[in-house]
């Protein structure tokens, strides 16, 4: 079958591969544009290691076609930072110690980014925050003090730098 | 892995319907969330593959007091579960898409690939059939409309051929007196459940039962719609006897298939128990709406 | 007041590699891509027991794209294992050349430059099998007729173990009461989120480098060489950030030996990365076990005897199996006193995937049996849990005998501060329940099976002329910090500042030889490594401190937060960069190095030091469905001197978090010997919305054998939680949950005979 030429925006980037229309976003972030913060850690869309936001919208990045994202814009882990600051979320995990292993943390900063986002300034209650983030599967932390983080961020405590 | 496909995008529904029609070989995509799943397992290798995931045509939600609901085919699990009018009219279905898989599911996931999937541990059918929705669909000839509990067929098989297309789900308006709920069994609260009731009651003026509909999820080869259950509550006085009756009736007339999480005897048994206070809860629900 | 106020040491640092984990910067195997490099797919036996009879690799290897197939005519045969020390506990051939022994056992593997080609000519691979019968659990792998899995191990008895004490039918004799009970207790998967793999790379001058995920580099270093007939020092382990570990990764595995065998083969790098199906099948679990387990006590609850019969599907090799059979024996004593105490552990081989560590390594099972009973006990007596258990506690400076020195033990504090706090629940509603559990846990293991020379942690610290100091350490962070905590010790002793210490580690060409991270052993051997590294290279700056301050021969120079000083009168000191540029001159230009080094020694059987704990679950059950709802999980903790604090509440919260899995979540359910749910929507791991308030208090004590009094956290946190439940379901419902998960069928049957028995009387 015939490979096609496909334009991603990514963090802000515009990207050009070629490739299969069979292939993943995920393996068009990982393989193609050499982006590799965003992990994959299943086959059954059920971890949640390889979440990106796509218009704002967090999605699993292996159960989404990539071709179906054209003219959208992607956010990976990569563009949570800006010109070297971290966001607050990336900051909040620092503080709290939110990661461990770090292979599930991609997806989670983008699951909590995109929570973060969707509030816009109300205050979520910890059942909301733990749905948010019910989708991401983490072995290490017993996600707790990923909640803490998250919350901390709700309440205001981390301003964008 | 994925075999290679051909990909087609379409502009319109028209121009969708023929595509498919077109090709013998081939499957719709919109959110993909069960399509993929399938392809990658190599359980299905179609030569062609439509993307109806920008048809905005089919992404609508429009609620009429008289007329219903109306939910677009493409409108996504996120945005019934964020919809206001939803929340007000229909509150069982925002419910049941809060535990729906995931957030990142049901923001790219639709409810007419859902429905179109026909799997019958899947949330959506139950609470639709218990809310007495009907579904439309079509193809490049013409449309149908079919009463939702008729629409599926068998596991995974619904009464569409080929060519034809999820278009509309309509949930009619509630009866004033009315209420509904639904409950999955599972571990861990987000996942498909093991077995699941969905139960709705209406009231007539003086509280007695006018109607009530229990369906149960993953208690055969499609949702179970219970009829000698729900023909046993019609037209009495409700109360917790009733409901432990209708629970009994439901163990029975349920067809569970064992796996590695449960045995038949404790689906049969939990399906009786969710079918109970199911209907008590839509019960308390009808008597409390105005 | 044990616990001192440090600079560094517990105060709220940032793990070292946070920046790059929660910026995507981080790279693990998963990520490497090398030029030229090859993607490698293992063909696995579908039958759980066959004899090999032909591999045609032909048609495989004719197919477009393919540069390359191996099977176990391509390797030296070697069986190999980690208890490198006995020979015949050495079983295992990766890649078998005569049997197959357990369903997913690698047969064959391919290298292709794509993935997906690499699996389209895994089909091609003809293998003809003679197909075996086959037996999957241990009681039926015992009886005489059982078909044999390994030649010469007569009814499947891979290793026994044998732990006693006291006179123990005489301690029997003297007790009041007599309890016996049978468990079943089963496996888990260690379900990193970082699947295993490896990218090999065979280079014309002989040497072999392989990045992979691993929880010791040495290990795989020696292990890899000792397969491949190469020296270790021509072997080269590079870790890059590991996703994850928990006692599953420190083995061999496919990942590595196939894609080293085939970049010998072709002199390429080949990738060999396992789907989540693969980790699941063809990786090594958690041990099951059946225990019966026989106590005495008097009626006042004072224990007299234990006698305990253990038999645990070991699978089909014995992997880590020879320890977890030993520690789950001596963990069942914990952390009580036995008059008199007496273990038969028996591994049966059976024909399943094998079995190995996994956090906890038996204890969580030890514990689930043995404080279930007492709680039993307690009320077959009408006696109070927590008084029994404070009653024949350990104590410091109590001796197992001839097992292990008591050192620090803080378990009577651990109990008051969880009596206090169930108490202060008062009245539970109905079907809600709190259940308790205590343990202790190993502080790393003295025994040598690994049969090493060198010592089992070292470390080399060399201090820069701008005052940075480079630590090179083998121990291995697999996302539980020991780079940190490294960093917090060196920075410590030397009295810097964090961010003036690098710390090397996961290397084997630049960091010296370490055990690496299981058995919770890195704070407390590593540990003391960098301290006395630290303390040597101290010991050489402040030489050239006394010289230049040119104070009384009575005082004292210390350094603390960059500043060298008179520890006397604080005020007078000296920049500590300066002090380096003036030794530095003073050394002839070389910098200042310290070396350090920790190997237990004579101290016991089992490790050098335990922590100790006690552990409430506070649950709810729904009868009708038997669905579980855990609403808190409050744990009382003495692991010494904590170190870093926001690891340690990692440690807790995340240990929390599996072993409630294993309590009531996961389970892995075999049919005919294959694993019916290797995939994570069928095996359940928690998730947050379930995962339930984890508060700890830490008890105050100090260990003389850890570094700064610290000892292990991390492990130990994992045994409590399946008794703990157990317990909080008892509690609630007045059932005995026996069998493991505790699932909602298992409870509503429970229930049933429970009201069957009530109806009877």
């Amino acid at each position: 079958m015939e490979k096609q030429v496909l334009r991603l925006k990514i963090n802000g980037d515009e990207y050009e591969i070629f490739i299969h229309p069979k292939t993943l976003l995920a393996e068009a972030i990982r393989d193609y544009v050499g982006l590799t913060g965003t992990k994959r850690g299943c086959d059954t869309v059920s971890c949640g290691a390889c979440t990106v936001t796509v218009n704002g919208m967090s999605v699993k990045s292996c159960s989404v076609l990539a071709v179906q994202c054209e003219g959208m814009d992607i956010t990976t882990v990569e563009g949570l930072e800006k010109n070297g600051k971290l966001s607050p979320i990336q900051r909040a995990f620092l503080d709290h110690g939110s990661y461990q292993c770090g292979f599930c943390t991609p997806g989670m900063l983008m699951s909590s980014t995109a929570f973060l986002d969707e509030l816009g300034g109300k205050k979520p209650s910890e059942e909301e925050i733990r749905e948010s983030i019910e989708g991401n599967i983490c072995r290490c932390t017993g996600y707790n003090s990923i909640v803490r983080a998250i919350d901390a961020v709700a309440q205001g405590n981390y301003k964008e730098e | 892995m994925i075999n290679d496909f051909h990909y087609l995008k379409p502009a319109s529904v028209k121009e969708a319907l023929a595509m498919y029609a077109e090709h013998d070989d081939c499957k719709i995509i919109c959110g993909g969330q069960s399509l993929l799943i399938v392809l990658r397992q190599g359980m299905l290798a179609p030569e062609y593959l439509i993307d109806i995931k920008r048809l905005d045509e089919l992404k609508y939600i429009k609620f009429d007091d008289k007329d219903g609901l109306r939910l677009g085919a493409t409108t996504t699990h996120r945005e019934i579960e964020k919809s206001d009018v939803i929340a007000k009219k229909y509150p069982a279905l925002v419910a049941m898409e809060q535990k729906l898989a995931s957030i990142q599911t049901r923001n790219w996931g639709t409810i007419g690939g859902n429905l179109a999937h026909a799997d019958p541990a899947g949330d959506p059918g139950p609470v639709l059939i218990a809310l007495k929705a009907e579904i439309k669909f079509g193809n490049a000839k013409g449309e149908t409309t079919v009463p939702l509990d008729e629409f599926f067929v068998d596991y995974f098989e619904t009464k569409m051929e080929h060519g034809d297309l999820v278009l509309e789900v309509h949930v009619p308006a509630p009866d004033s007196k009315s209420g509904c709920a639904y409950q999955k069994f599972n571990l861990l609260d987000s996942e498909m459940g093991i077995v699941a009731a969905a139960a709705s009651v209406a009231l007539n003026a003086d509280g007695t039962c006018k109607d009530a509909r229990v369906v149960l999820g993953n208690a055969g080869p499609t949702p179970l719609r219970v009829t000698k259950a729900e023909d046993l509550l019609k037209g009495k006085k409700l109360n917790d006897k009733l409901f432990e009756e209708a629970g009994k009736i439901a163990s029975e007339e349920a067809q569970p298939v064992a796996d590695i999480h449960a045995s038949e005897e404790h689906r049969r048994h939990v399906l009786g128990v969710l079918t109970k206070r199911m209907l008590k809860k839509a019960f308390e629900q009808a008597q409390k709406a105005a | 007041m044990s616990h001192k106020k440090y600079t560094v040491i517990n105060t709220p640092v940032h793990n070292i590699d946070g920046v790059a984990k929660v910026t995507g910067r981080a790279t693990y195997a998963f990520d490497v891509t090398l030029p030229g490099m090859l993607y490698g797919k293992i063909l696995r036996s579908p039958h759980p027991h066959a004899r090999v009879v032909s591999i045609d690799t032909s048609k495989a290897e004719q197919f477009p794209g393919v540069r390359g197939v191996v099977t176990g005519k391509d390797t030296l045969g070697i069986k190999q294992g980690i208890w490198r020390r006995y020979e015949e506990l050495c079983d295992e051939q990766i890649l078998p050349l005569e049997k197959v022994r357990y369903i997913g056992e690698p047969v064959a593997a391919v290298a292709a430059i794509t993935e997906e080609i690499a699996e389209k000519a895994l089909d091609l691979i003809e293998v003809e099998y003679e197909v075996l019968p086959a037996v999957y659990e241990p009681l039926e792998a015992i009886k005489k007729e059982a078909p044999t899995i390994h030649e010469g191990v007569e009814r499947n008895i891979n290793v026994t173990r044998h732990i006693e004490w006291g006179d123990v039918d005489d301690a029997f004799e003297d007790a009041d009461y007599i309890r016996e009970d049978w468990f079943k207790c089963s496996g888990q998967h260690h379900m990193c989120m970082e699947t295993r793999g490896a990218v090999s790379s065979f280079t014309p001058e002989g040497k072999l480098t392989c990045w992979t995920g691993t929880q010791s580099a040495y290990y795989h270093q020696g292990l890899l060489a000792g397969v491949l007939g190469l020296r270790e020092g021509d072997v080269r382990i590079i870790a890059p950030y590991t996703g994850g570990g928990f006692g599953g990764k420190f083995e061999l595995d496919a990942a590595q030996f196939c894609s080293a065998v085939l970049s010998m083969k072709l002199h390429k790098p080949v990738k060999i990365i396992f789907t989540r199906e693969e980790d699941f099948i063809a990786s090594k679990r958690r041990t099951p076990m059946f225990y019966y387990v026989r106590t005495g006590v008097k009626k006042d609850g004072t224990f007299c005897a234990r006698e305990s019969r253990m038999f645990s599907n070991g699978g089909a090799y014995t992997g880590m199996g020879a320890t977890a059979l030993y520690l789950t024996g001596f963990f069942h004593s914990f952390p009580y006193k036995w008059r008199g105490y007496r273990y038969d552990g028996y591994r049966v081989y059976t024909n399943t995937m094998p079995s190995t560590s996994m956090r906890g390594f038996g204890a969580p099972q030890a514990m689930f049996c043995s404080e279930q009973q007492i709680d039993w006990i307690c009320a077959d007596l009408g006696l109070d849990p927590f008084e029994v258990r404070r009653k024949n506690g350990h104590t410091e400076g109590y001796e197992v005998p001839g097992q292990a020195f008591i050192a620090s033990c803080g378990l009577e504090q651990c109990i008051n501060e969880i009596e206090n706090w169930v108490k202060s629940k008062g009245k539970l509603p109905a079907n809600r329940g709190i259940g308790i559990s205590s343990c202790g846990f190993m502080s790393g293991g003295i025994f040598n099976w690994f049969d090493t020379p060198y010592s089992f942690s070292s470390a080399v610290v060399t201090i820069n002329v701008d005052g940075t100091v480079e630590v090179h350490v083998g121990c291995q962070d697999i996302g539980q910090g020991s780079n940190t905590t490294m960093a917090i010790i060196a920075a410590e002793t030397l009295g810097v500042k964090m961010e003036d210490i690098k710390i090397h580690s996961g290397d084997t060409d630049h960091c010296p030889a370490d055990l690496g991270a299981w058995g919770s052993r890195q704070t407390l051997m590593t540990g003391n490594a960098v301290k006395m590294a630290c303390e040597d290279a101290k010991k050489q700056l402040l030489e050239f401190a006394y010289a230049e301050m040119g104070i009384n021969i009575v005082y004292d120079l210390d350094i603390k937060d960059r500043w060298v000083h008179i520890v006397a009168r604080p005020e007078r000191g000296m920049k500590y960069e300066d002090l380096v540029k003036k030794a530095l001159r003073g050394k002839d230009g070389q910098r200042i190095m310290g070396r350090g080094y920790y190997t237990p020694h004579r101290k016991g059987m089992i490790s050098p030091a335990y922590s100790y704990m006690m552990q409430a679950v506070d649950a709810e059950i729904d009868p009708e469905t038997g669905r579980i709802k855990i609403h808190e999980v409050m744990t009382a903790h003495d692991c010494g001197q904590p170190i870093n604090p926001l690891g340690l509440m990692g440690q807790l919260e995340g240990a929390a978090s599996m072993a409630l899995g294993y309590a009531y979540l996961e389970d892995m359910p075999f049919e005919d010997g294959k694993m019916m749910n290797p995939n994570l929507v069928d095996y359940k791991v928690i998730r947050a919305p379930e995962m339930p308030k984890t508060p700890i208090i830490e008890i105050d004590t100090y260990e003389p054998e850890g570094p700064y009094g610290a000892k292990e956290a991390g492990e130990g946190l994992t045994n409590p939680t399946a008794a703990a439940l157990g317990n909080a379901v008892f509690n609630a419902l007045g059932i005995q949950m026996k069998e493991l998960p505790i699932s909602p069928e298992r409870i509503r049957k429970a229930l049933a005979e429970k009201k069957a028995q009530e109806a009877q009387k």
